[in-house]
């Protein structure tokens, strides 16, 4: 009785976080690997465009943000302990098994210092990414854009890296599909 | 069997204030499962002190969190773009009005926008909403991302974190706060 019991509150529990990250957002895809998950939607260039216009940016500075395989992603940790995240170690896999990094948001900054980005504009971008680097304590969930260095053609998969006090876990997204393909 | 506490060789009034203590810390911290199911918010280890905080509200006037030492202060980094800041938002208010204003003070702290585009969402909250423009505030507080949402307890230091959208009366956040109300009372 008991360990049924704690199955079922531990998949209440899942589910409750799961939910809780979605918030008011239909996401296209989700994984998780425990009590961990991950969402995204790709974004497309119209969509992109349109948010940091409104922020500052004129349509040449962010064409390149714009034109580059581009998500939405939302990462909630529904465990009792504390976990991180580098953006650095996450990797999008191409069906050639090509494996592409993301872009971090810092070179982007540097894109924009150089062609001269108001600074409210930049911001508001900093902001608006999934942050290079994270701390989840129980219950935390953040959400944040990302962009691919480079396009994979087809579907793709995205193995997300985080560490805990057990060592390097991954969740992976199958079959992700950039805005537009 | 003799437990630790009954060892415990102190005055029964230091032993009492002890086990209220211990109490009291057990709930601040919430339990795991609540924490898990993003309800609660997580202690800061070493509660260290607050950052300094003196920013513009909406009319311009400084505001600074020094003023309110003695009380308990919720300080959420929000803005008008991030979907979950604007979810939590209205709970700020309704948390607000849970507490006495001589004990409990709400500040909303946006980041890289004007006083227009927050009005323009927020309108007037019945409590302050300033504005890191720069993002100063932001970095010194070790904010790194949207919504992240700290509470200062009434002697100026950190006491809770939470990142991500929130319900801020939820009563497992409520119970929290009373906890640290009733900690500064002691």
């Amino acid at each position: 009785m008991l360990p049924r019991l704690s199955v079922a509150l531990a998949g209440f529990f899942v589910s409750a976080a799961a939910a809780h990250a979605a918030g008011d957002i239909e996401w296209r895809y989700r994984a998780a690997n425990g009590a961990v998950s991950l969402a995204a939607n790709p974004l497309t260039p119209a969509q992109r465009i349109a948010f940091y216009l409104a922020r500052g940016f004129s349509a040449t500075a962010i064409r390149p943000y714009a034109d580059a395989c581009g998500f939405s992603f939302s990462m909630q940790n529904g465990g009792a302990g504390t976990l991180s995240t580098r953006l650095a170690d996450w990797r999008a896999i191409g069906m050639d098994s090509r494996a592409v990094r993301l872009r971090l948001p810092a070179e982007w900054d540097l894109q924009w210092d150089k062609a001269q980005v108001p600074e409210a504009a930049r911001i508001a971008f900093r902001w608006a990414q999934f942050q290079t680097e994270n701390t989840f304590e129980a219950g935390d969930w953040i959400m944040g854009m990302a962009t691919l260095e480079s396009p994979l053609q087809g579907g793709f998969r995205l193995i997300a890296r985080y560490q805990d006090d057990k060592g390097q876990h991954e969740v992976t997204l199958n079959q992700l599909f950039c805005a537009g393909d | 069997m003799k437990s630790l506490l009954t060892n415990f060789s102190a005055p029964v009034t230091e032993r009492r204030g002890f086990l209220r203590t211990a109490a009291g810390l057990a709930l601040l911290a919430a339990s795991p499962a609540i924490r898990a199911q993003g309800r609660g918010m997580s202690p800061v280890a070493g509660v260290p002190p607050a950052p300094t905080l003196a920013l513009p509200d909406m009319d311009g006037k400084s505001i600074d969190l020094a003023r309110y030492r003695g009380k308990v202060v919720l300080v959420n980094f929000w803005a008008t773009w991030c979907p979950p800041c604007r979810k939590e938002f209205p709970s700020l208010g309704r948390v607000r009005k849970l507490f006495k204003p001589a004990d409990f003070e709400v500040l909303a702290v946006n980041v890289g926008e004007d006083a227009e585009t927050a009005f323009s969402f927020a309108g007037s909250p019945d409590f302050p909403v300033l504005f890191d423009r720069n993002s100063q505030a932001m970095e010194a507080w070790l904010v790194k991302g949207l919504p992240t949402t700290l509470v200062v307890d009434r002697q100026g230091r950190l006491a809770l974190r939470a990142v991500g959208g929130r319900e801020f009366d939820d009563p497992a956040i409520v119970a929290q706060l009373r906890e640290l109300l009733k900690q500064g009372n002691t």
